[in-house]
């Protein structure tokens, strides 16, 4: 009996440890739907890069659709803008839900406040140097620029949530250097980084610290 | 809580001071309404807990003023990380010796 008390007393410990030190109502549901968004996004990417045809909204306006044109690129922008807007907030909102549910502390404390700085910078930075090259007319690297700055996000406030954020990182990091390498597939690249590999992260986020105790 | 086993500490006895210990050991500092709604304490129970912890020298607290609302932050002593390390290792000890 005494080891069972033992045991349950280091549970409660680490616990603690854990609850007061890291963050962690970021949801599992919300991980997957940021990863079905930029799904959607890339495959509306696509089809007007690709097959505007396809879309009703642009069918019929092929001028506008000469490779490059300012008009396209705003949009892309536009689009790519749009889409980290709506999973920020679906983050945040779902991650409020979750912490009313379980009773986990989301208050803008210190260490929430420095998890955000620590996001963020990378993603500033990444940002503004994509914005950089898009007004000077070097679209190449922009989808590998975005992979590998949200990486290097992800690792930069592994400590302050779940340490296993850093390998959604190492893998957009990984998957931003060989975009770099490879031309035409950009869209596809930022499918697998932003949409698949959210997906597969938040199922198993989910299957490891969603779980109602 | 278990009560006679080799090198634990008698001051980690109550669930409330194993408690405060295991937050501060993991934060830097910690203030009392944190601590409070964290440990699920009133503010008596908490106050006499840190106090006791205090006295020890586990602890140090530091006061001060966010506007005219009094704040008080706690922080783990090197002694009072060392004294909650070793009450973990003695924890650790006795389940391997179970085996």
């Amino acid at each position: 009996m005494k080891e069972k008390e033992v045991i349950q007393t280091l549970d409660d410990i680490r616990d603690m440890m854990s609850k007061s030190s890291r963050f962690q109502a970021v949801s599992g549901v919300s991980i997957i739907v940021v990863g079905v968004y930029a799904c959607i996004a890339s495959i509306l990417g696509y089809l007007f890069i690709g097959a505007p045809d396809m879309l009703p909204f642009l069918s019929g306006r092929q001028d506008v659709f000469q490779l490059n044109t300012p008009y396209r690129i705003r949009l892309a922008c536009l689009l790519a803008v749009g889409l980290f807007v709506l999973s920020l907030a679906t983050v945040i909102l779902m991650a409020y839900a979750k912490a009313r549910r379980h009773d986990l502390r989301f208050v803008a404390d210190k260490r929430m406040l420095q998890m955000a700085f620590n996001f963020l910078l990378p993603l500033a930075v990444g940002g503004l140097l994509c914005m950089a090259l898009i007004l000077q007319g070097h679209y190449g690297l922009t989808s590998s620029i975005m992979l590998l700055f949200y990486g290097l996000a992800l690792v930069n406030c592994q400590h302050y949530t779940y340490p296993v954020l850093r390998f959604l990182g190492y893998a957009e990091i990984l998957l931003g250097i060989i975009d770099c390498f490879s031309i035409h597939y950009a869209l596809l690249f930022w499918f697998i980084g932003f949409g698949l590999l959210h997906i597969l992260f938040g199922i198993f986020y989910i299957t490891k610290y969603d779980k109602v105790k | 809580m278990i009560a006679g086993l080799d090198g634990l500490n008698k001051a980690f006895e109550s669930k409330a001071r194993l408690g405060i210990m295991s937050v501060l050991v993991a934060n830097e500092f910690v203030d009392f309404t944190t601590l409070k709604e964290l440990l699920q304490l009133t503010d008596g129970n908490l106050a006499s807990h840190t106090r006791s912890l205090e006295d020890l020298g586990y602890i140090r607290c530091e006061k001060s003023f966010v506007g005219r609302k009094p704040n008080t932050r706690f922080y783990a002593t090197e002694a009072g990380r060392t004294a909650f390390a070793d009450h973990i290792a003695a924890l650790e000890s006795f389940l391997k010796n179970q085996k």
